[in-house]
């Protein structure tokens, strides 16, 4: 396997008759601000939960920061951050006290943890219901209590899947600048998200996933330059993507075939 | 322009809910898991069926013998011995509910009229309500056979019975629920229940000396009684055999009362629940503190010597059961119930016995007993976890750290517990002698290491999730109830072996030696098995995150 932050080598997951992930081969490089994009049930959530340990490949290597996952995963897991699909929250608990129990799970001390927990919650704009359990926050504020808990121990690589759901435009823009300053501080961040808008402007390199494979993977400037668009004009994400995962559709179905709706 | 749903009636709306309970239930047994579940069920269905059958004989006969004598206040009694189980049954035993939360169907254009009879409907899904029905029946085919004329009668009181039973049934639950969403109420319902418990004490020995008085006494006790629904039931019954048309008709239409009366203020909590009610913590508003400033000695921890993954999973766990109403108020059931026994069955004055038992043969049964009662939430440990169990499998810790953490609180609980136990049986009844107690103490601890390990893989190879603050619904998974049953009763057949072969050799020191050496093994075992466990979750964790996640 070569080096990079995360790396994968035919990573395959089954499920049953399903072939959810075919054989991918993932390369992203330390620092990289990486969109892992592809249409519902393509296997991005899939390819997340693998490459975090939440779900055992069914054949495949994962590489992440040089160590071998299978074989070294504390290790592993010491240096990445989560946000995961339904973001694994404790519920029941207050934001402060989930930020403290994550703290500790990372073996920060009680000080650090204490303190980090305040400073994330008072940037997230969630430490004015210092009593209020998990359960009574809005969606957008479990969003942001989320990456809170993903960045307490200063991870090295950082996985998270749809990030800006729900919250709110000014959260939004903060939280996007922190990713940038992470960024260049040589964290990796690996994102997924529908918001094509989003990838664009925050990610330097893409990879699409349709149907479990991986159908293209580069810079954006790579991709683009693979996609015929209008004179003068920068192709868009959303072309490159629609290109792509476009091709062969002709089983989509027909405006017409809404004529009671529509 | 697109069109709009039609009208659908309340007949079709139920028909509709009902096709959707049979395709959950479908779907779900379809999963390797719920097989194994639907199997432990049937298990229970079977070993709960010869109970509640071998009492429906109990009740036929009893309203045979009642009529065929002309004693109607033991039908009376039955009537009463059935609503209290009914009524009280589920609060202790919320595990045997339906698992499907009906509210959710609020999403849909459902009427007021068909969310209210669907709501009742699922009340009868309910064990007590079945075994009750069961009973009603027996009582019903008893009366029958003493008597056959006056079928039609007990069939238009035991119907009423049962609408009013399910209509109070459905009130109490939604009311608890609502009222123990909130963190206070809880509180205060805590105090109150204990404060209630603690004078029953008081009380206790001199309604235990009026009850030696006079073996009637309970009956004697009846009249007080007669105002209210099993009693009129009852009497109705025996009105009719009296030909006494007017007072069956009056007793009748009390039943009839009652269940109007109480289907009024069901129908007024539904109807909150059709507009949307929502119980959660945030019901209370919470006034916004000002953030206090880090403090100084932060970096202190009282739970210095375990690892912080371990304290931290400690900690976790005794603010999840703080929160949960429920499983604290079934917590704190064990120790005031020990103190009801020793009132009971100990000391010099028993109410029920006639010799008291004595400290040594007490204090074993009790340690039994309170094993019995706490470890079974062991055997689902994560029920609560929700969508937080990814945590434990994102963050860098071995699964064993996890385990340590929720054993050790369980541990925690159960000495407290044992600790309470002990104190009101010495203040009680006495201390049990040296021996005695050195054996039950090691075999507490070969019973509760012995668990610990069983328990953990049955939590992660069978998990359930439970709603938290939910007293409705909840049942853990059916392997999960049997393998509990099993192990605990294999585990009293070899506590009680021992213990019979120490008196039996006449040698009181031989049960502390040899639960001693059991102890010792069981906790070598049970960290022995921590690692293979740390393997077991990771193969099994994605059934874990599917199941508590969903």
């Amino acid at each position: 396997m070569t080096d990079g932050a995360i790396v994968t080598e035919r990573l395959t997951r089954r499920f049953g008759p399903l072939l959810a992930v075919d054989n991918i081969d993932l390369q992203v490089a330390a620092g990289q601000f990486f969109g892992f994009l592809g249409p519902n049930g393509a296997g991005k959530s899939t390819t997340i939960k693998m490459l975090t340990g939440l779900l055992a490949p069914t054949s495949g290597r994962v590489q992440l920061l040089g160590l071998d996952f299978s074989s070294k995963s504390v290790e592993v897991k010491r240096q990445i951050g989560v946000v995961p699909e339904g973001m694994g929250l404790f519920e029941r608990l207050t934001g402060s006290e989930y930020l403290n129990f994550v703290g500790r799970m990372y073996g920060l001390d009680r000080a650090t943890t204490r303190q980090r927990s305040e400073e994330l919650l008072e940037f997230m704009q969630l430490a004015d219901r210092p009593k209020s359990v998990i359960a009574d926050y809005s969606h957008g504020m479990q969003k942001k209590l989320a990456l809170a808990a993903a960045v307490i121990h200063g991870p090295r690589i950082l996985f998270l899947d749809e990030p800006f759901e729900g919250v709110d435009a000014l959260a939004a823009g903060a939280l996007k600048a922190l990713l940038g300053r992470m960024t260049e501080r040589g964290v990796t961040i690996f994102l997924t998200s529908h918001v094509l808008e989003i990838v664009e402007r925050l990610c330097s390199h893409v990879a699409i996933i349709h149907k479990g494979r991986l159908v293209a993977q580069g810079s954006l400037d790579e991709l683009r330059a693979g996609i015929a668009g209008e004179e003068g004009r920068q192709t868009t994400l959303e072309e490159i993507f629609l290109s792509i995962v476009g091709q062969g559709e002709s089983g989509r179905p027909q405006m017409e075939e809404l004529s009671w709706l529509v | 322009m697109a069109g709009v749903a039609g009208k659908l009636g309340v007949a079709g709306q139920i028909r509709l809910v009902a096709e959707l309970r049979w395709r959950i239930l479908r779907n779900h047994l379809r999963r390797k898991n719920s097989r194994w579940d639907l199997i432990g069920l049937i298990w229970a269905a079977v070993f709960f069926s010869v109970i509640v059958i071998g009492l429906s004989f109990a009740f036929c006969w009893g309203a045979y013998i009642s009529l065929s004598t002309g004693h109607f206040e033991w039908l009376v009694l039955l009537f009463w011995s059935i609503l209290l189980f009914w009524q009280v049954f589920p609060m202790f035993v919320a595990s045997f509910g339906a698992t499907f939360e009906f509210r959710t169907l609020l999403r849909f254009p459902l009427s007021l009229t068909a969310f209210y009879l669907v709501g009742l409907a699922y009340g009868l899904a309910d064990f007590a309500a079945i075994s009750s029905v069961l009973w009603l029946f027996a009582i019903t085919v008893g009366i029958g056979f003493a008597k056959f004329a006056l079928l039609p009668s007990v069939v238009v009181i035991v119907a009423l019975f049962i609408l009013m039973n399910t209509t109070i049934e459905r009130l109490l639950g939604s009311w608890l629920e609502r009222l123990l969403a909130r963190r206070r109420t809880r509180e205060l319902m805590l105090g109150l229940f204990v404060l209630l418990s603690i004078s029953l004490q008081f009380i206790g020995p001199r309604i235990a000396g009026y009850a030696r008085g006079s073996h009637s006494s309970l009956l004697s006790f009846l009249p007080y009684l007669s105002p209210f629904p099993p009693s009129i039931a009852g009497s109705a019954i025996a009105s009719a055999a009296h030909g006494n048309a007017i007072a069956f008709l009056s007793g009748a239409a009390g039943l009839l009362a009652y269940t109007g009366f109480f289907s009024a203020l069901l129908w007024y909590r539904f109807a909150a629940q059709y507009r949307g009610e929502e119980l959660s913590e945030a019901a209370a508003p919470a006034r916004v503190a000002l953030r206090a400033a880090s403090s100084t000695n932060s970096s202190r921890d009282a739970l210095n010597l375990l690892s912080p993954q371990v304290a931290a999973v400690l900690r976790k766990e005794f603010r999840y059961l703080a929160r949960n109403g429920f499983v604290l108020v079934s917590l704190l059931m064990p120790p005031i119930l020990v103190l009801l026994f020793t009132s009971q069955f100990g000391g010099q004055h028993p109410s029920v016995t006639h010799r008291g038992i004595s400290p040594d043969m007490f204090f074993p049964g009790m340690m039994g007993y309170l094993i019995l009662m706490l470890m079974t939430p062991a055997y689902n440990c994560f029920a609560y976890e929700g969508r937080g169990i990814q945590t434990y499998f994102t963050a860098p810790l071995r699964f064993r750290d996890v385990l340590l953490g929720k054993n050790l609180m369980h541990a925690a609980v159960l000495t407290l517990e044992i600790v309470l136990s002990l104190t009101m049986l010495a203040l009680r009844i006495g201390l049990p002698s040296t021996p005695v107690l050195v054996a039950t103490l090691m075999a507490v601890i070969f019973a509760v290491a012995g668990q610990f390990a069983i328990a953990d893989w049955v939590s992660l190879s069978f998990p359930r999730k439970l709603e938290f603050g939910s007293m409705r619904g909840q049942r853990s998974s059916g392997v999960s109830i049997w393998v509990a049953f099993g192990v605990q009763l294999l585990l009293a057949g070899i506590c009680s072996l021992i213990l019979f072969v120490g008196r039996w050799t006449n040698n009181p020191w031989l049960p502390a030696e040899v639960f001693t050496g059991l102890a010792a093994a069981s906790i070598a075992g049970y960290f022995a098995t921590l690692d293979a466990l740390t393997n077991v979750a990771e193969k099994k964790k994605e059934i874990l995150i599917e199941t508590l996640s969903r």
